[in-house]
């Protein structure tokens, strides 16, 4: 049963989506790479994803079961993401401080959790083309997101388009001059 | 790009909340970051709930697993309208999302073999390594790195990496642990 399998993997990374969408990224990859997408398909279903409204890990679970059932498995795949997060809000609603927690401590922890997610995420997204418009795309998008306060959204776009209109050109270009890979 | 006008009576409903988290959830693009502060804004505007309250609220919901937007947008909803509240925030915010990926993805199965689709997402997919480079850049920077930290950063890191298959148990532990070892070294 796909769609048993596609809710279960969802599930689990609503367990541990802590720190923003983009330290998520690697876990979704490793439960839905390559067995229900492929690795160039995954870098354009989170391309899409960062770039429609909505976060990414429900975005990539609507996707996914859309692709693998339908719309009824896109339905449960999506609740599933969120079935942990709902859980514990209401859990912490009924038991409404009862529980002590640290919150200095936990913030820590998290903090140092989710950015051990994000190095991962990087690890296992690292380029593995070595086709040098790609790579430019990827040292730009560093640049853009780490030293600016423009939008990444602009970055996914504007690069899709350069590729999409350009591409061949500037690769033939490339080629020309004697820069190619 | 207007809001649902609320005039009249002024007071939150579910059914209001409902209008207006999907209505910023159907127009607003690029993650947490960027639709809470828009959120908190509309919020204040109606006069439901002041900035600081609401970013009480928003640091909170950071402590839960999920995403921000939508923790943020059903303690909020809590807050305001109780349990129908929260039910009215949770469906304003997974609703647009899950109807426009939908129609995205039936696109995609008409258009996406075209060669300028494929050239197009290439080019989106290759950005992400960067946007994932700039996140830990931004996130690495803005922390105060104490010498234990560095040892869990690299270890978690690590095992992230070497055991793909056993990312939960291993967050889960790591995330415990490090709670725990942060209370013993800060005696």
């Amino acid at each position: 049963m796909e769609t048993v399998a596609v809710v279960w993997a969802f599930f689990k990374i609503g367990v541990i989506s802590f720190g923003g969408g983009w330290s998520v990224v690697g876990i979704i990859k490793n439960a839905v790479v390559p067995h229900w997408v492929d690795e160039a398909g995954f870098r354009s279903l989170i391309a899409i994803a960062q770039s429609t409204p909505g976060p990414i890990a429900l975005n990539a679970a609507t996707m996914v079961g859309w692709y693998h059932g339908g719309f009824l498995t896109a339905v449960l795949a999506t609740l599933s993401v969120v079935t942990f997060p709902v859980l514990m809000i209401a859990l912490t609603i009924l038991l409404a401080n009862k529980v002590a927690i640290n919150k200095d401590h936990s913030d820590e922890a998290l903090r140092t959790g989710s950015l051990a997610m994000m190095l991962m995420t990087l690890w296992v997204l690292r380029p593995t083309s070595m086709d040098p418009l790609l790579l430019f795309f990827a040292l730009g998008t560093f640049y853009i997101g780490a030293f600016t306060k423009i939008n990444s959204l602009w970055a996914i776009l504007g690069a899709g388009a350069i590729n999409a209109a350009l591409g061949p050109a500037i690769r033939g270009f490339l080629k020309a001059i004697g820069l190619q890979l | 790009m207007k809001e649902p006008v609320t005039n009249g009576e002024s007071r939150p409903t579910p059914w209001k909340l409902f209008l207006i988290f999907s209505w910023i959830n159907t127009v607003t693009l690029g993650g947490g970051y960027v639709i809470v502060p828009i959120i908190g804004n509309s919020l204040e505007k109606r006069g439901w709930m002041a900035e600081d309250a609401f970013y009480d609220i928003f640091a909170q919901a950071q402590a839960y697993p999920g995403p921000t937007a939508l923790t943020t947008s059903m303690l909020v909803a809590i807050k305001l309208c109780g349990f129908w509240g929260a039910v009215a925030a949770f469906f304003g915010v997974i609703l647009p999302p899950f109807v426009v990926i939908i129609l995205v993805s039936k696109l995609m199965t008409t258009y996406g073999s075209l060669p300028v689709v494929k050239r197009f997402l290439d080019g989106a997919g290759a950005v992400v390594p960067g946007i994932v480079a700039a996140m830990v850049w931004k996130n690495t920077s803005r922390r105060k790195w104490i010498g234990p930290r560095i040892v869990e950063l690299i270890l978690l890191t690590l095992l992230l990496i070497l055991f793909p298959k056993l990312s939960l148990p291993i967050l889960l532990g790591g995330i415990f642990t490090m709670y725990v070892l942060e209370g013993l070294w800060k005696r």
